[in-house]
């Protein structure tokens, strides 16, 4: 069904395959920058895989900068604001962000301060950012989850508040998102299968909240497909570059699909849990993704239904019968959880990751307040945030 | 014909300042009669000023929470700390008349949102229940997330719209 209104914007150019990396030097000239300045992780720096950019990045005319590796795991608006500092000093003229979400939504955030002034915390809100962005922007995800590469979406956690911050504006669209398998390869089994849950519920998400729109749901499905696919794969042969760059391509996908349809439910819950109780996001995601989907079920049973096909294959999809769809993409997702968990030990309660009973207030009111709340099909009362994260407990 | 547009336009504008006035007010009226309107603004931080604004000329609305007291501000040029704009009062004037849901406007990108997101939600809560005293239910069943709850009819909300100002003491949040 074609909605009253809706938008779509994907103007990211996507370079994909093994070694597109050496393309690098292409593409910053192409868009005419030469100094661009390196953001990554100590982490990666150490593991080598930050080198792979690097390496690529000394073999053009391009001029590095410098290279900022102190974004932690949960960026912050201090280390934005850092970084914007850095690239000015550094007469760099473009971000080169090498890393997963944290690193790329950094990048984000300082092209905000960059091109807007004063800090980031002045430039919070939705769709409010206007004007030309003053700085070249090359994404590089060296995880298969966040699709951080190809979104109008940031975020960046408030330390003082203990609370998340969501940024959404075309001008944070990266200009060129490069995947490239050889950074993902060595990634451990359980960050590989968190990653891929959280593209997971991109997709699903974007496909049940109110933005959906015809565009963003094939983008979606087709992220869906590759996960159920390929997943599995990489488990089977982590060096599998084939099976790795299907699951980076579906990470993209998915968030070009949330891009323009966004999240909902899981992701508030999501944010509340690392924000209040430090929960990784991917980990979370995995958790509470059926639970959300179990909330919506009645508003979005139809749609959900449609995602069977992708979810379980076309067998299960012609053997399920039309209404009991919506119920059996749920058990599909609980079936893929189950399978992560003994193969990877992802966790499947929020417990498991370290969650508190006496915290579920503190991140059910903060559940309410995130934005991703307010694009849920169906909008939940503090006291059924309450019940869904007991039942995640 | 581009005159028309233009005429149909200006009294599109005097609509949405109308129905502002109205809610400007009612949000007060709401404060004064509903605990849950009296938390949320409670839990704002000082000074803090909301506005609703249609771009790029208005009209507009502000409401400031201060020294425990919500005032209704009127259509005043204000700084807000939040600021919620639609792009246009053809995009405004649907959920303006109570045919569209509040969250509708940012689903279908009719309006903006500068400032905290965290604040843009509370706001939102506090509209909805603001709804509930101004629409009858024929509307507000299509427009709320859920039934409206109220402490008080339509009769007496309409009749607190002669205050500008609530305090907010006795909240429990």
């Amino acid at each position: 069904m074609i909605p009253d209104y809706y938008e779509f914007c994907n103007s990211t150019k996507i370079v994909s395959g093994t070694r597109a990396i050496e393309h690098i030097g292409y593409e910053l000239a192409a868009l005419g920058a030469s100094r661009p300045l390196v953001l990554t992780n100590a982490q990666l720096l150490e593991l080598k895989v930050a080198a792979i950019v690097i390496d690529a990045l000394a073999d053009t005319e391009a001029e590095v900068a410098g290279v900022y590796d102190e974004i932690p795991v949960d960026s912050s608006a201090a280390v934005v604001d850092d970084v914007a500092r850095v690239y000015r000093e550094s007469g760099a003229d473009a971000i080169v962000a090498v890393g997963g979400g944290s690193v790329l939504d950094t990048a984000k955030g300082a092209m905000i301060v960059l091109t807007h002034g004063g800090s980031l915390m002045e430039h919070r809100g939705a769709e409010s950012l206007l004007g030309r962005r003053a700085v070249t922007f090359i994404a590089i995800p060296t995880t298969a989850g966040t699709g951080s590469e190809v979104t109008s979406a940031a975020v960046i956690k408030d330390t003082e508040r203990h609370v998340k911050m969501g940024f959404t504006s075309l001008s944070l669209l990266p200009d060129v998102a490069i995947l490239d398998p050889r950074l993902t390869v060595g990634l451990p089994p359980r960050l590989t299968a968190s990653t891929a849950m959280d593209a997971l519920t991109h997709a699903v998400e974007s496909v049940s909240c109110v933005q959906a729109n015809p565009l963003s749901d094939c983008y979606a499905k087709a992220a869906i497909g590759l996960i159920r696919d390929h997943l599995p794969a990489v488990l089977d042969d982590p060096r599998s570059t084939k099976a790795r760059l299907a699951l980076a391509n579906a990470a993209l996908m998915a968030g070009a699909a949330f891009s323009n349809a966004m999240v909902g439910i899981v992701h508030a819950m999501g944010h509340a849990a690392g924000g209040v109780a430090g929960v990784p996001h991917g980990e979370a995601m995995s958790v509470l993704l059926p639970h959300g989907m179990a909330y919506n079920l009645d508003v979005a049973c139809d749609r959900y239904g449609e995602l069977l096909l992708d979810l379980a294959g076309v067998e299960t999809y012609a053997a399920t019968p039309a209404a009991d769809r919506g119920a059996a993409a749920i058990g599909a997702v609980r079936s893929m959880m189950a399978m992560l968990h003994e193969r990877t030990g992802l966790p499947v309660t929020l417990g498991e990751m370290g969650v508190e009973p006496e915290q579920i207030p503190d991140i059910a009111r903060a559940a309410l307040d995130d934005g991703a709340m307010s694009m849920n099909p169906k909008q939940p009362s503090y006291e059924e945030l309450i019940e869904i994260l007991k039942g995640a407990l | 014909m581009a005159q028309t547009g233009w005429k149909a336009k200006r009294g599109r504008k005097a609509v949405a300042a109308a129905v502002f006035a109205v809610l400007g007010r009612g949000f007060v009226a709401a404060a004064r009669l509903d605990e849950r309107v009296r938390a949320e603004a409670a839990s704002w931080p000082e000074d803090t000023v909301i506005t609703l604004r249609i771009a790029p000329f208005g009209p507009q609305v502000s409401w400031r929470k201060r020294e425990g007291v919500l005032e209704y501000l009127g259509g005043v040029q204000v700084t807000p700390s939040l600021a919620v704009i639609f792009k246009s009062v053809d995009g405004a004037l649907p959920l303006l008349v109570g045919m569209k849901p509040v969250l509708g406007a940012f689903a279908e990108h009719r309006a903006t949102v500068s400032g905290d997101l965290a604040l843009a939600m509370s706001f939102v809560r506090c509209l909805h229940i603001v709804e509930g005293y101004l629409f009858p239910d024929l509307m507000t069943r299509r427009i709320l997330p859920r039934p409206a709850e109220r402490r008080a009819g339509h009769l007496v909300a309409y009749g607190t719209l002669v205050f500008r100002r609530a305090r907010l003491e006795g909240a429990s949040s």
